[in-house]
């Protein structure tokens, strides 16, 4: 079992690297389009700005080619080269019945085990040739194809608008714990599957027309090394000259958004590190969710501000992560300190 | 004893090339020849020739996805691991080769 949840998680994170690309480009030539174009009552209005316009379009094509892009991919891990035609037809119809993100997920994941299945197939030396180009693409798209529409696309659309209306309607008090919990996901492998999962949640949503679960986890990326950064300035002493270097890097990886930054000091002391970023990250996503933060891109830290919306409240986010990160570690490693101390005292 | 490596994770942006510079590195301290591809999101870089592979004994995939042309590693023996334990712990997976 834990093999095979193992490989599953393969396949869907092959799906995203490819995926992620998409998101961005369309994110963020969406919001910009808007952005410029004037706004009115019912929403902008790109009537007078052919230029926006063209903007607007080319970032709406990116994210209706990402859901292909997600499901061709996820089946392509699973299945290899002929297993791209059920994966992009599944994403496809997915877009097309609205059926989201999820629908491309489930289209991607069928799509490449009908065709290892389909491979198994015992055929004569002379027909095997024709099987990858041929037979198991047809028959395999012809089957994805139907069950998407006929099958199970209208109830994930449904499922996938029910649970947009959720997230929408959300209250603040619920909105916090999905911020707490966004944000502690993000820091606690940095960068790692969990941390992935958390963040294609807000990216996937970007494209569903929710910004703030990407505003809360933008905030959270960046705080783990900008925090364990100020805490090597702060106190000197408590660090060495090698992690005081390591926390100038990690500075300058937060503030492009890449969690990674933190791992040398999580890999050193990770019973101190990973609960003081975790704590830093979850204040600064839920920050972000209450100053109600939305962010166009997949991606995070103060790099991405300007396609944030509320940007002060993004910033007051990650300014308050950074100290809190910067203070928990602080306080931890010199009560440890401390504590290591008087013990050789005793013992010396 | 000749190495080769693939590395490989869903950003493509930061933890792959962590990972293929602290293999590098782990694999000279223990005297190993190794070269490491990177598959992150610029593509396949310092990609892995032929002879590349044919050379090595053992080929490790660092990988959280799928390997890009994985094809080219059939009959080199593999062994597989999560890109975490080249970052965290990668003298395990020598280790695991030396045996």
């Amino acid at each position: 079992m834990p093999e095979l949840l193992k490989s599953l998680r393969q396949h869907l994170l092959t799906g995203v690297s490819y995926a992620i690309p998409f998101i961005a480009c369309g994110g963020i030539l969406i919001a910009f389009a808007i952005a410029f174009a004037p706004m009115t009552p019912t929403g902008p209005d790109f009537s007078q700005a052919p230029r926006l316009k063209l903007v607007l379009d080319i970032g709406l094509a990116a994210f209706s080619l990402m859901l292909p892009v997600l499901a061709g991919y996820i089946a392509y891990s699973i299945g290899g080269k002929p297993a791209l035609v059920p994966g992009f037809l599944g994403g496809y119809f997915s877009d097309q019945v609205k059926a989201g993100f999820l629908g491309a997920i489930l289209a991607g994941l069928l799509a490449g085990y009908v065709v290892e299945l389909l491979k198994k197939i015992p055929v004569s030396r002379h027909l095997r040739p024709i099987m990858p180009i041929l037979v198991i693409p047809i028959l395999s798209g012809a089957l994805i194809g139907a069950v998407m529409l006929k099958l199970i696309g209208v109830p994930i659309a449904l499922l996938m608008v029910r649970a947009n209306g959720a997230l929408q309607a959300m209250g603040t008090g619920n909105g916090i714990v999905l911020a707490l919990v966004l944000g502690g996901m993000i820091a606690f492998d940095m960068g790692g599957p969990i941390n992935k999962a958390a963040f294609f949640f807000g990216a996937a949503m970007i494209r569903e027309g929710n910004y703030q679960i990407m505003g809360a986890c933008a905030a959270a990326i960046g705080t783990p090394p900008l925090g364990m950064g100020l805490a090597t300035l702060l106190q000197k002493r408590l660090w060495s000259s090698e992690e005081r270097e390591a926390g100038l890097a990690g500075i300058a990886m937060g503030l492009i958004g890449i969690t990674e930054g933190a791992i040398p000091f999580a890999a050193a002391d990770p019973i101190r590190v990973i609960p003081s970023i975790m704590v830093g990250s979850a204040v600064a996503a839920v920050i972000a969710m209450v100053g109600k933060v939305g962010d166009h891109a997949p991606h995070g830290g103060p790099i991405v501000l300007f396609v944030v919306d509320h940007r002060l409240a993004y910033l007051l986010a990650i300014v308050t992560g950074t100290i809190v990160t910067a203070g928990s570690i602080n306080l931890l490693k010199a009560r440890g300190r401390r504590l290591t101390e008087t013990k050789e005292e005793k013992a010396a | 004893m000749k190495v080769v490596a693939v590395t490989a994770c869903p950003t493509g942006i930061a933890h792959t090339y962590m990972a293929a510079a602290r293999l590098e590195k782990v694999a000279k301290t223990l005297g190993f020849e190794i070269k490491v591809e990177t598959q992150g999101a610029m593509g396949i870089e310092n990609k892995l020739t032929e002879h590349d592979i044919s050379q090595a004994e053992i080929a490790i995939f660092a990988v959280d996805i799928a390997v890009e042309e994985r094809e080219r590693f059939n009959g080199v023996k593999v062994i597989q691991v999560p890109l975490q334990e080249a970052l965290k712990d990668p003298h395990s997976i020598f280790a695991k080769i030396q045996r």
